[in-house]
């Protein structure tokens, strides 16, 4: 970017008249200490607009209708859910070891009702880190070597199929149960999906196949999810079918004995498989109460901040507000809630709006300050979520087959009480009903709203176009600095005066070729290419780690570091030592190490925006600052100014922010105290990131390689490179 | 003598009075003449998909229902269906249709021909039956048959726009092309008087380019129309307000009674439509108040008596008809002059009627004196018979100079 400005520019020199676009690009790579700092401001503000320009959530979608329809559910379902809760909390059941009891009434009931009835069994995948997989999806029909007869899981699902559909679609509702150690909520959940379940048995309105799948949760909610939905995908041929459950003798005879006890013509040892999956809704009640009203809480981000169609959302969050009368809230950042200095700012944006509203009555974009917290406080758990790329809950699972999902938690009022579960179990089969009503009145995939959006409430989104300009103008210095700096350094090399807008212009004594200088900006760009290197192999570091057996998340940490440092000493000695070569040679040459690694960050981010945007936000916040500061800290100490000591100052503090074990331990002391920060937490977050294959692993990678050339240019005057690796 | 009268020319000499009475017998039913209204039609129209476009069918087949109801056989209306929704899977209720949520009228009963349904509902095929150029393969059944004399009710309900109504979700139907099918059925004599009925957001603009008939719309220009309520049993909006509305007005009526367009058009209540119905009736030649519904709606149209049933080979012909038509003959060939002045895109509305009645006087004079013989002759019975005794001493004549 910067050099293909540069050239233009160069070309353009000679003429007398020059296009107003060159024109205006010479201005503001002239101007661009004074455009970095306008823009990041401006960038920075306008994040914290997002809030207030958020715009309430519409159905787009005309087919969907939600709450046309009065709900059929009545108070005849709601005992039969009541009935299977009964059964599932009775102590008997829990007797068996494998929880197979409980599997086998909720069987029964389904079967009772006249749905199809299947067992599916699987083995929980561990999770493993593979360090090209971070954009593919799951990997089909792949089947653990070592898996033993004793840890499987067992999914009921139970199929009704649409009387008059052409069952080619299908909504799946989930509720995630674990047989062994159930708390009452779950219970309950499955109470809920139940009674919504036997309505559906009886409507004449359906055009989608239903699937209830009773996920066990004993491995994890997500892993059981995730297994049956690897099954439903990817079909396996009997003829290709490597050993599985079925081999181990005791299983077997479990569902032969399963088999022949279940009475009727609708059970089967087969998958079961019903239509495409049109969307899902995973249900699960919180075990702890809610001390106000009921509420209910959605989950949506899944794997690498991918969201569902905004529409579901939407859905849910209409029948739940306007026809069931839940409080519906999404996930906030809860210490952001009580932050005084969000407050004031809220109160500033609030009284700025009244000023506009006073000099003109149509502008109405103030909102409260308080609203403005609790957005705002949403607005990060959504960015956070999103650019951690870990899914929030077994929706995440659909996700990755493109079928639009969220988990739904219900947190009632009120505890065990006979009336209120009935009341609990009436609203929420209610609210199921309305969604899988709604849903089963959509032509074709949710496709109308958005998919690319921020909550800041339940009821109001920042959209693509509005979040993207706070990304832009932070960024936008990032090419500007890139050509002034690449400017600057070769002109202050062809003329060897200093130039007044680089205070610190260092006069090139060398004498070279005019050829051999243009072509100079290589040099940096292999020292700039060295480190990255290093970074990737840094990143690839913990893929070997992981494989050492019996490791505490500390010791694997300490290893890493370990091999990290080595791995920079090879990497400095084969490759002819580049860091010290460039010692020598580019000693006054910091600022086209600065261009290029500005240019070859800004390029990241660009491109990390497209692919997960909130991971690219977080970055630009983190980078772009260090990024446009960063300068030898030598220089600064030998021009022993106030400005420069302070430019230092600044300088140590956000190389050190950025980087990223820094960056996490900061945050989590901020959120949690730092009493309980741990070195291992990181390593366990690290690993948590690989397991879900999530591209910001990737990014902070590229975090992490960018903070090290910065660090490198930054310290490289001032420190040998052993200091260099200890600031790190 | 023999060889002086040729044969072959005296037969036509003969032949020529036969001729010129047959010519004025047949300029006597020329279509200036003719029209007359004789019978009805009706093409009625649901021109959107889907589950949720629910209200557009039932609005047609209440449409459907009423004007059967008030007497278009069923041969005689054209009804096109976009969707399926009684068979849809998610009707609660299968194979019913219903416009009220009380569920009391099933408009999907067992009587009900639909002509185009499903994907067959196109611009295309739309415009294949009003203009008549049907591909020769199509059924009688699904052509709209109509002639100079015919009345035809079209109605059309479903998503429409700025001067378009959207057919089948993927394609339009533009005002301007409806202007230039009305324009063709015009000059083919397909209708005498053709209603457009439109229900759609912005209704009035679909008629805007001018098809020179009476038309009336749900909305104005930047007006949507509304559903009128929601079904929460089936889940959906069941009827539109214009619609709900007119079928109320036709609710009250029987075939029998004498309501006129006025009428339905002023009963029209722009805050329960929550829009402006709009019709424009300058480009129809009949006052509104004089206009019966049934016109349009039903199959009722003004009996002749005549003397002696079935008697007559022409009823137009008949003398007692004629006694009391030709007082306001004049009147009415000056009517209808203006309305074709009007059609051929003249706006001077008020032509001299003198002036026309002396161009009047100079076309018709050969017709004129045909006339005074016919009203001289009792009936076109009589006349025929002495045409024909008076061909025998010619035909004798004839057959003796040959010989």
């Amino acid at each position: 970017m910067a050099e293909t400005k540069e050239k233009s520019l160069s070309d353009e020199k000679p003429k007398p008249r020059v296009r107003p676009i060159v024109r205006l690009g010479i201005f503001l790579i002239s101007h661009s200490f004074l455009v970095s700092v306008v823009c990041c401001t401006a960038g920075v503000l306008a994040l914290f607009l997002l809030p207030v320009l958020a715009k309430n959530t519409y159905i787009s979608e005309n087919a969907l209708m939600p709450g046309s329809a009065s709900p059929m559910l009545s108070n005849q379902h709601v005992s039969d859910g009541n009935r299977l809760v009964k059964d599932l909390t009775n102590p008997n059941s829990k007797s068996s070891e494998t929880g197979i009891e409980s599997h086998k009434i909720i069987a029964q009931y389904m079967l009772d009702l006249g749905a199809e009835v299947s067992f599916h069994k699987f083995h929980p995948q561990m999770n493993q880190f593979h360090p090209l997989h971070f954009f593919s999806s799951p990997v089909s029909g792949k089947i653990q070597e070592n898996y033993s007869c004793s840890s499987y899981g067992i999914n009921t699902v139970g199929i009704i199929r649409a009387p008059r559909g052409d069952g080619k679609e299908a909504i799946v509702l989930v509720t995630p149960y674990n047989a062994l150690k159930s708390g009452f909520g779950e219970a309950l959940s499955l109470g809920i999906a139940y009674s919504v379940f036997s309505l559906l048995t009886q409507v004449t309105w359906l055009a989608k196949d239903i699937i209830w799948l009773v996920a066990d949760s004993q491995y994890g909610e997500y892993a059981a999810v995730a297994a049956w939905l690897r099954e439903y995908q990817t079909p396996k041929f009997s003829s290709l079918s490597t050993p599985n459950a079925e081999m181990c003798p005791d299983v077997n005879n479990l569902f032969e004995l399963k088999g022949h006890s279940i009475s009727g013509s609708k059970f089967s040892n087969s998958f079961r498989r019903a239509g495409t999956m049109a969307a899902a809704l995973v249900l699960k009640v919180r075990d702890q109460n809610e001390q106000f009203e009921d509420t209910i809480s959605i989950y949506a981000e899944a794997s690498n901040g991918q969201m569902p169609n905004l529409d579901l959302i939407n859905v849910v969050n209409y029948l739940a507000v306007h026809r069931q009368g839940l409080r519906v809230n999404v996930e906030k950042l809860w210490p952001l809630l009580n932050s005084s200095w969000l407050k004031s700012l809220g109160e500033i944006f609030e009284s700025l709006a009244k000023v506009a509203k006073s000099l003109y009555p149509k502008w109405k974009f103030g909102i409260p300050a308080t609203e403005y917290v609790e957005g705002t406080a949403t607005l990060a758990s959504s960015l956070y979520y999103q650019a951690l790329g870990v899914p929030t809950g077994p929706h995440g699972a659909f996700r990755d087959y493109q079928v639009d999902a969220i988990t739904l938690e219900i947190s009632p009022k009120f505890s065990l009480d006979k009336v209120w579960r009935n009341d609990i179990l009436l609203r929420g089969g209610r609210l199921i009903e309305g969604v899988i009503r709604s849903v089963n009145n959509l032509l074709e995939k949710f496709h109308q709203s958005f998919f690319l959006y921020l909550l800041t409430s339940p009821s109001k989104f920042v959209s693509v176009g509005v979040y993207m300009i706070a990304f832009a103008l932070l960024i936008a210095p990032l090419p500007m600095v890139a050509a002034s700096l690449y400017v600057d350094a070769n002109s202050s090399s062809n003329c060897s005066k200093g130039d007044s807008s680089t205070p610190s212009a260092i006069t090139d004594t060398d004498e070279h070729g005019i050829a051999i200088r243009s072509w100079r900006w290589l040099n940096s760009a292999k020292l700039v290419f060295i480190v990255h290197l290093w970074g990737a192999i840094v990143s690839l570091l913990p893929y070997f780690i992981s494989q050492i057996p019996d490791c505490s998340p500390t010791t694997s940490f300490m290893i890493w570091v370990l091999l990290s440092i080595l791995s920079l000493l090879t990497l400095n000695s084969v490759l002819a030592s580049p860091l010290a070569c460039a010692k020598a040679t580019q000693e006054k040459e910091w600022a086209l190490v600065k261009s290029v690694t500005i240019s070859s960050v800004f390029i990241g981010l660009g491109l990390m925006s497209v692919i997960n945007f909130a991971t690219a936000e977080i970055g630009a916040l983190l980078m772009v600052p260090m990024c446009l500061l960063a300068r030898p800290l030598k220089l600064d100490v030998r021009a022993g100014t106030l400005r420069s000591f302070c430019r230092l100052i600044c300088n140590l503090v956000l190389g050190h922010i950025a980087f990223p074990p820094a960056a996490f331990f900061l945050l989590k002391g901020m959120l949690d105290g730092f009493g309980n920060a741990n070195v291992g937490d990181f390593w366990m977050w690290v690993e948590s990131l690989w397991a879900w294959n999530s591209a910001t692993y990737l990014f902070i990678d590229l975090t992490w390689r960018a903070h090290a050339v910065v660090a490198h240019q930054s310290c490289m005057m001032f420190w040998n490179l052993d200091v260099l690796v200890l600031s790190l | 003598m023999e060889t002086f009268i040729n044969p072959k020319s005296l037969f036509h000499l003969l032949l020529l009075p036969c001729l010129l009475l047959y010519s004025s017998i047949a300029y006597n039913s020329s279509p200036v003449e003719a029209a007359m209204h004789t019978n009805n039609w009706a093409v009625l129209v649901c021109t959107s998909r889907f589950w949720f476009n629910y209200r557009h069918m039932a609005n047609t087949l209440s449409l459907y229902r009423t004007v059967k109801r008030l007497g278009i056989p069923d041969e005689r209306i054209i009804l096109m269906l976009a969707d399926d929704m009684a068979c849809n899977t998610r009707n609660k209720y299968p194979a019913q249709v219903f416009n009220n949520e009380n569920h009391r009228l099933n408009l999907y009963g067992d009587n009900v021909e639909v002509d185009y349904r499903g994907y067959e509902v196109t611009v295309e095929n739309f415009l294949r039956v009003l203009t008549g150029r049907h591909e020769t393969a199509v059924p009688r059944s699904k052509r709209l048959l109509s002639d100079e004399g015919s009345h035809i009710l079209l109605y059309m309900t479903g998503h429409g726009g700025d001067e378009f109504l959207k057919f089948q979700d993927s394609e339009e139907l533009q005002s301007h092309d409806l202007a230039d099918a009305v324009k063709q059925m015009k000059e083919k004599h397909r209708f005498k008087e053709l209603l457009i009925m439109v229900d759609t957001c912005q209704a009035a603009t679909l008629f805007n380019q001018s098809p020179g008939v009476l038309a009336i719309g749900s909305s104005m220009k930047g007006e949507n129309s509304y559903s009128h309520h929601l079904d929460s049993d089936v889940g959906v909006s069941v009827v539109d307000r214009f619609t709900y509305y007119t079928l109320a007005f036709f609710e009250r009526l029987n075939i029998y009674d004498n309501a006129s367009l006025s009428s339905l058009f002023s009963s029209y209540n722009p805050s329960l439509l929550m829009s402006t119905a709009y019709y424009r009736k300058d480009l129809y030649k009949r006052r509104l108040e004089e206009v019966p519904v049934t016109n349009f709606f039903g199959s009722v149209m003004e009996t002749i008596h005549t003397d002696a049933a079935y008697k007559a080979l022409s009823r137009r012909n008949s003398g007692r008809f004629e006694d009391e038509m030709s007082l306001d003959q004049s009147v009415h060939h000056i009517k209808r002059r203006m309305l074709i002045k009007v059609n051929d895109g003249d706006e001077i509305h008020d032509i001299n009627p003198e002036l026309l009645q002396g161009e009047e006087g100079a076309s018709k004079c050969p017709w004129s004196t045909f006339r005074k013989k016919f009203q001289k002759a009792e009936n076109v019975d009589s006349l025929l018979n002495y045409g024909l005794v008076a061909m025998i001493p010619l035909l004798v004549i004839s057959t003796w100079l040959v010989q």
